[in-house]
């Protein structure tokens, strides 16, 4: 990789997310974090970000959805991958009534269950890293 | 009784004696528009089978006519109070159905996700001292991941039986063969069963009929009995899983040859979270697996019994309803009986 990739956490547990950052900061990432899904959008318009780690449940229900369904609309954002890291798997089924377990609302996603090992975390966050530059070069 | 539609009134006095209608028949709409309402029956002629006859439609009181206006007051004063009562155990219950209801959102954040945030940093810590850890503090560090783990296994199993919505599950009812369950179970249990040098073994008695019911919950009730089964027999044990038909329900037993269960312990085994002495290889459980087998099987209008002697072993019987179409040669059965399993 020629250049630090840049990575942005959106989760309203400010805990959770050092736990998360001390991971992939030591996997040499830059990253920032938002606590809610306000500021994580206000973030991504303001500056470029090659990956998005987002919590589904922030605040009073499924923000985060809410969120990804608003990124998924902007012809810019919608080409950022997204990691979706959730405490929630089992009930993702309820929320999402006849939809897989797995919710594809954006074109390319992975879901990770909270807490997450660091070397799966490793692995999803290159791998969809990886896609995203795979897809862009055959744009070209 | 419009007036009571419209108003829905604390308490209601009626008169036994109306023209035209019946004050049983006024009591008992009153009944059924609102059972809260408190009914006051006013008669002149008190005998005691009016009475008890306007208990039964649901009156809450009598008051024989003439009456002094001390009389009157006690009785309503009582009356309202029954209604303050009732209205509040309703309150009280409908409280507790909602906590029930949003119990698993929750446990999921008040315990999961300070848990997780805990995990998360853990290994953070680790990922950044991997270099420096010697091998005493990784093994510290292990233990700590590892007792965190099964902390959040343990609140996932908790919460995914708070999550067993037997009405839920009554809606996706369909015909399953009861073959399938049976593979389907053992399959998931194999890679346990060859570790421990627990043999399998299933036979079936045909013909073998259909159940009405949750493939998938009524899978994972067979493995929690299967699991058991291997679980708490010692090395090279053997595990027989039986089914057959018997008139119109199906049997589907699991006989082991493992420790066996106490007598004292036998009683409570299905119950929320009790789990007996540790396996002989030291498995021990969360003591939930058999309390959602239970339920799961109950909710198939199923019944689970169970037999077993200490050093022994055991034996695990479920019993559920047959699909009465799926039987071809059971004479004497009835008629109704096929018109029943729509
Ligand atoms: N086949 C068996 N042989 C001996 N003891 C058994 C058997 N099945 C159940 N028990 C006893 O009944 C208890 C309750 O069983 P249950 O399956 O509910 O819990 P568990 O196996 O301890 O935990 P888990 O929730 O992981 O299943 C067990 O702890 C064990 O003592
Ligand atoms: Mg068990």
């Amino acid at each position: 990789m020629s250049q630090q990739k840049k990575l942005l956490i959106i989760d309203d547990d400010p805990d959770f997310v050092e736990g998360l950052k001390s991971i992939l900061v030591a996997a040499k990432y830059s990253v920032d974090a938002a606590h809610n899904p306000k500021d994580g959008f206000q973030a991504l318009q303001s500056k470029h970000y090659d990956l998005l780690l987002l919590d589904i449940m922030m605040g009073r229900g499924a923000e985060g959805i809410m969120l990804a369904r608003k990124l998924n609309k902007d012809p810019k954002l919608r080409e950022i991958p997204v990691l979706i890291i959730t405490g929630i798997r089992e009930q993702i089924a309820f929320l999402f009534p006849g939809q897989a377990v797995h919710p594809h609302f954006m074109p390319i996603d992975e879901l990770v269950e909270k807490p997450v090992e660091p070397k799966l975390l490793l692995d999803k966050v290159s791998e969809l890293l990886q896609r995203a530059q795979a897809r862009k070069a055959q744009v070209k | 009784m419009k007036i009571v539609r419209e108003s829905l009134p604390d308490v209601v006095f009626v008169d036994l004696k109306m023209p035209g209608v019946s004050g049983f028949e006024v009591i008992e709409k009153i009944n059924l528009l609102d059972p809260t309402i408190v009914t006051i029956v006013i008669t002149g002629y008190a005998t005691v089978n009016s009475a008890v006859e306007a208990m039964k439609k649901g009156a809450y009181d009598f008051l024989p006519k003439p009456f002094t206006p001390e009389e009157l007051r006690l009785i309503t004063q009582r009356g309202l109070e029954k209604r303050r009562l009732v209205q509040e155990t309703i309150a009280l219950r409908r409280e507790k159905e909602m906590l029930r209801e949003h119990f698993a959102a929750i446990v999921s954040h008040e315990l999961k996700s300070p848990l997780g945030a805990i995990q998360q940093n853990l290994f953070g810590l680790e990922a950044e001292l991997s270099s420096k850890l010697t091998e005493s503090q990784k093994t510290l560090f292990e233990r700590m991941k590892c007792r965190i783990a099964d902390l959040l296994k343990l609140i996932h199993t908790w919460l995914r039986v708070i999550l067993v919505d037997i009405k839920k599950i009554k809606e996706s009812f369909a015909p399953v063969t009861v073959t399938t369950l049976i593979s389907k179970a053992v399959e998931s249990i194999q890679p346990h069963a060859t570790r421990k040098e627990v043999e399998i073994l299933i036979s079936y008695e045909e013909p073998l009929g259909l159940v009405d019911g949750d493939e998938g919950t009524l899978v994972a009730a067979l493995v929690n009995i299967v699991s058991n089964a291997v679980k708490y027999s010692r090395l090279g044990g053997k595990v027989l899983i039986k089914a057959k038909q018997e008139e119109n329900s199906i049997l589907i037993s699991v006989t082991d040859t493992g420790v066996g269960i106490s007598e004292e312990d036998l009683p409570y085994i299905f119950g929320d979270f009790y789990a007996g002495k540790p396996g002989p290889a030291a498995e021990r459980g969360s003591g939930l697996g058999l309390a959602i087998t239970r339920r799961i099987v109950e909710a198939h209008n199923g019944s689970i019994s169970v037999e077993s002697e200490v050093g022994r072993g055991s034996a695990f019987a479920i019993r559920l309803p047959a699909l009465k179409s799926s039987v071809h040669n059971q004479p004497s059965l009835g008629a109704e009986t096929y018109s029943d399993s729509h």
